[in-house]
């Protein structure tokens, strides 16, 4: 079937309700009677809190309650394991250490909640918060993951021997021997640090428990309302059926708003249904960055394997991976860079081994990428590293290694983040590589430009990097496809959504099938009461896993129409058409019904409905792929910069994306750029400083550094499309994918800008000035 | 965080001592500081307001001197806590004898500071701290120089 919809520029259903302020977020839920919460938070990263105080605040008026962790009594208990535990891999170590709802006897993080105040608004909530009177007994704070595994090392958890939170080790090939037969062996040592996913929407939670009905309705900024609905069921002692949770319009999630179960999601619905009133929680921005996670810090200890020729023979990588106080979300990242850390490389012979540390630092889970950029940036700085030493052009060495188009599937014989095989099912990376190569001129830059603007005095450089992202991970997503009696679809799903443009990408999988204008299609998503089984959105899995789901559920559907059509018209299927909201007959256009009568007919007052039918053009369905699809893709950039001030002007940036199928281009595009936003926020802007004791010293958008219009380059977005054999559509995902290869192509274009100086980047992000120490020194 | 520096008061170092030793005087020269009370001969206890870039608050506090060699050096440990944040530091103060009657003093110290104060501050401390510091010791000297007059 020849695609009408599918692949075509088509402007977002959603934006008109964004744009004119309709779309409803969680802050714009204001309900009679509501309450509102606010939270006091540790000061220190790490301290036994000896005395809590609540009696001033509990006075002061409008204040309705004050809840601390000895209040809740039975009720306190930590939040679910998120991921379950790794599977039994030879040797792993898994503690699971959960955060809890409130503090009761030791802070591991600065901004860890202590108390909970809930008053009449905000304001009081917040001044009698500050009437809480608390003693802390300050304790060593653990903040350098190397010195927290040494054996003197104060203690984040106490009940465990060290502060190691997990240990695995994966292994390819064989590595030692590699090592033996190769000509060059190169070894390095690369820190990466964290930073902030910084959503425009900060957190919130509202809850309302209505004791008649018995009845929980919670809306959520949460990327996964099912889980949540199911854990709060649980949590609470009630059914899930009698738990709704939406998640409206939401305001970027980045992957904190994951099932973090959070101690405001665990605590406002609990005090909701507690004090019989609806209560509001929504973060403030310095929350934001004390309660929110983060992610990205990492030290590894690399060693790469060649041969004189540029061959990599293996890949040594052993690293650790910060997890801050608690590790809820298990080992989906460090797994995740090991599973990127051999790029798109066709590599032999692999070893890895990487240990989780807790720290007193704020909880780490994935922010887009989730330990893929992590794991691109060691092998691409490796491979320029390789490059230098050995005499060989950087985007050479990586097509002399680039994994071919016939080696597909492609079995990595590890496993990924989903305890899934590590297989990359299809691809063509060497296309890939050269459509970027191509657009951004690498040959004349290199030969001809950047010599002469050096001449003139310019510092411009060049980087070019190609970057796998695995994409579409199981378990499984499902949706509900209904043609209503107006000719409309409503089609329900389980995810949320945070701004992917779902009311259109997935409009238009089911406009393809279903013959209507993409506008005629409703997209409702994260609300568990329009469909309550379900994952969430994460893990570039939306438009793969929901997307084929609902590809699945339009397909049933389309047939269903034509079955009901085919006796209706009185016209064997083969003959119909549907097109334009209705079903022909092919060659008597005048002889049709439209979609909205046959919706009518399938769902009759009167007669019989035939046994073994079901009413309704209504269709659910459900996909979970076995393993995840990955997408490929290349970044170019071309910089110039001042040797003197290390400031940073990007003057080109080009994109070559393979995410399969392209379900709508303007819509792919606009992920690209958001996350290479991101990326070169990673590279040069955004840093969370945290000093010794564990304070978080940049915690206000006046000291961390978000990029900003200004410095912000067009981004030229180039498509190949190889489609995944996995699932019907050919998707693969892409939201992670424009962050992924940012700092590792920023790296390679300065080092490339100031080649006649010694240094060597190996650390992210950087700043001007650190830069400027790295070239001095 | 890092607090160092050195003062040239006009006056001997057995006057300076004297001042530096006299709670009445300290409350004169820190700006914002409500109130100083004596707790023992070593041990101050006192409340000081300060601003901090978009915040302001009071911070309820500890002074106690050590390892004192009188006029010449002391040992400080300061302890604060408010709605802002807390600090924590200890310094030391050395004081040597100059030409014409003249005393320079040396300080140097590590802080600790923590909450809204670390968090959004931070950028701020520095030179609030250094403006205080200076402010101070330029008091501390006008008061020296008007007791010598």
């Amino acid at each position: 079937m020849e695609k009408k919809l599918i692949g075509k520029r088509i402007p977002r259903n959603e934006d008109p309700r964004l744009l004119t302020g309709q779309a409803q977020f969680v802050d714009d839920v204001n309900l009679p009677g509501m309450l509102h919460a606010a939270f006091l938070r540790s000061e220190y990263a790490h301290a036994r809190l000896v005395s809590l105080d609540v009696s001033k605040a509990r006075q002061h008026p409008g204040v309705v309650a004050v809840y601390t962790a000895e209040d809740m009594g039975k009720d306190w208990f930590p939040g679910p394991p998120l991921v379950s535990p790794p599977p039994t891999v030879e040797d792993v170590v898994f503690h699971s250490r959960r955060q809890v709802p409130l503090v009761k006897d030791k802070i591991r993080h600065a901004g860890e909640a202590v108390a909970v105040v809930i008053a009449e608004n905000r304001y009081i909530a917040e001044d009698a918060a500050e009437l809480i009177e608390v003693e802390y007994e300050s304790l060593p704070v653990i903040m350098n993951i190397e010195k927290a595994l040494e054996a003197d090392s104060p203690l984040v958890h106490d009940d465990l021997d060290s502060n190691l939170a997990a240990q695995l080790s994966q292994k390819k090939g064989d590595y030692e021997a590699a090592l033996k037969e190769a000509d060059v062996v190169i070894r390095r040592r690369i820190v990466i640090e964290r930073g902030a996913a910084a959503a425009m929407e900060n957190r919130g939670v509202i809850a309302q428990w209505d004791a008649k009905g018995e009845a929980l309705t919670v809306w959520d900024t949460t990327q996964a309302p099912i889980p949540i609905r199911n854990g709060l069921a649980a949590r609470l002692g009630l059914s899930e059926s009698q738990v709704r949770v939406i998640a409206p319009y939401i305001g970027g999630g980045f992957g904190p708003k994951i099932m973090m179960f959070y101690p405001e999601e665990m605590l406002i619905p609990w005090l909701a249904m507690k004090l019989n009133r609806p209560i509001k929680w929504i973060e403030d921005r310095r929350e934001n960055f004390y309660a929110t996670t983060q992610e990205r810090g990492q030290v590894h200890d690399v060693e790469i394997a060649l041969t004189r020729d540029g061959k990599v023979l293996g890949l040594k990588d052993n690293f650790l991976h910060d997890t801050g106080a608690y590790d809820p979300y298990g080992l989906t990242i460090p797994i995740n860079t090991q599973c990127h850390v051999m790029g798109g490389y066709d590599i032999k012979n692999f070893t890895s081994e990487f240990k989780v540390v807790f720290t007193n630092k704020i909880i780490v889970t994935p922010v887009r990428g989730a330990g893929r950029p992590q794991g691109i940036f060691i092998i691409e700085r490796m491979m320029d590293f390789a490059a230098k030493e050995l005499g060989i052009d950087p985007v050479e060495i990586r097509k002399r290694n680039l994994i071919q188009p016939n080696a597909f599937p492609y079995e990595h014989g590890i496993i990924d983040q989903a305890f899934a095989p590590l297989i990359l099912d299809s691809g063509n990376y060497p296309a890939v590589l050269q459509k970027t190569l191509d657009a951004i001129g690498y040959e004349k830059f290199i030969k001809e430009e950047q010599p002469r603007l050096r001449k003139e005095g310019k510092y411009v450089g060049i980087g070019v990097v190609p970057f796998i992202e695995t994409t579409g991970i199981g378990p499984y997503e499902g949706a509900r496809v209904t043609v209503e009696a107006s000719g409309k679809v409503n089609v329900a799903t389980g995810i949320g959504t945070q701004g992917q443009g779902h009311f259109t990408s997935f409009a238009q999988i089911v406009a393809e099938q279903i013959g209507v204008k993409v506008t005629d299609v409703r997209i409702v998503t994260g609300d568990t009461s329009e469909f309550h089984w379900g994952t969430g959105t994460f893990a570039s899995r939306g438009a793969v896993v929901a997307g084929s789901a609902i590809h699945a559920a339009s397909s049933m559907v389309r047939k269903k129409i034509f079955t009901l059509a085919s006796k209706i018209l009185e016209t064997p299927e083969e003959e119909l058409e549907l097109e334009d909201g209705a079903v022909r007959v092919a060659d008597m256009p005048q002889r049709f019904i439209s979609l909205g009568e046959l919706a009518l007919l399938a769902n009759p007052l009167r007669g019989a409905v035939e046994p073994g039918t079901e009413p309704g053009l209504e269709s659910t369905a459900y996909y979970g792929p076995r393993y995840g699809p990955t997408a490929f893709g290349a970044h170019a950039m071309i910089l110039e910069l001042d040797p003197d001030t290390m400031m940073v002007k990007v003057r080109r940036y080009v994109v070559t994306e393979d995410c399969g199928t392209v379900l709508n281009p303007l819509i792919l595009e606009g992920q690209v750029h958001g996350g290479v936003s991101m990326g070169l926020g990673n590279s040069y802007y955004e840093q969370l400083h945290y000093d010794e004791n564990g304070q978080l010293l940049n915690a206000s958008f006046a000291d961390y550094l978000l990029v900003g219009a200004t410095e912000m380059p067009n981004i030229e977005v180039h498509h190949v499309e190889t489609l995944s054999p996995l699932n019907e559509l050919g998707v693969k995902g892409a939201g992670e994918a424009g962050a992924i290869p940012v700092p590792a192509v920023f790296a390679q274009a300065v080092e490339n800008a100031l080649s006649d100086r010694e240094f060597e980047i190996n650390e992210m992000p950087l700043s001007p000035n650190r830069l400027f120490e790295l070239v001095k020194s | 965080m890092k607090i160092e520096g050195e003062y040239t008061f006009d006056g001997p170092r057995e006057a300076v001592w004297k001042l530096v030793r006299d709670p009445e005087v300290l409350m004169k020269c820190l700006p914002g500081t409500q109130t100083v009370n004596q707790v023992s001969d070593t041990e101050f206890t006192g409340e000081i307001t300060v601003r901090i870039g978009p915040f302001s608050g009071a911070f309820a506090g500890r002074v106690i001197v050590s390892d004192e060699v009188p006029p010449q050096s002391c040992t400080l440990t300061v302890e604060g806590t408010g709605k802002i944040g807390f600090l924590k530091g200890v310094g030391s103060i050395a004081m040597t004898e100059l030409e014409d009657q003249k005393t320079l003093m040396k300080y140097t110290g590590e802080a600790q500071i923590g909450g809204k104060v670390a968090s959004v501050g931070q950028r701020l401390f520095d030179s609030v701290s250094k403006s205080m510091v200076k402010q101070g010791l330029d008091t501390l000297n006008e008061i020296l120089k008007s007791n010598n007059a």
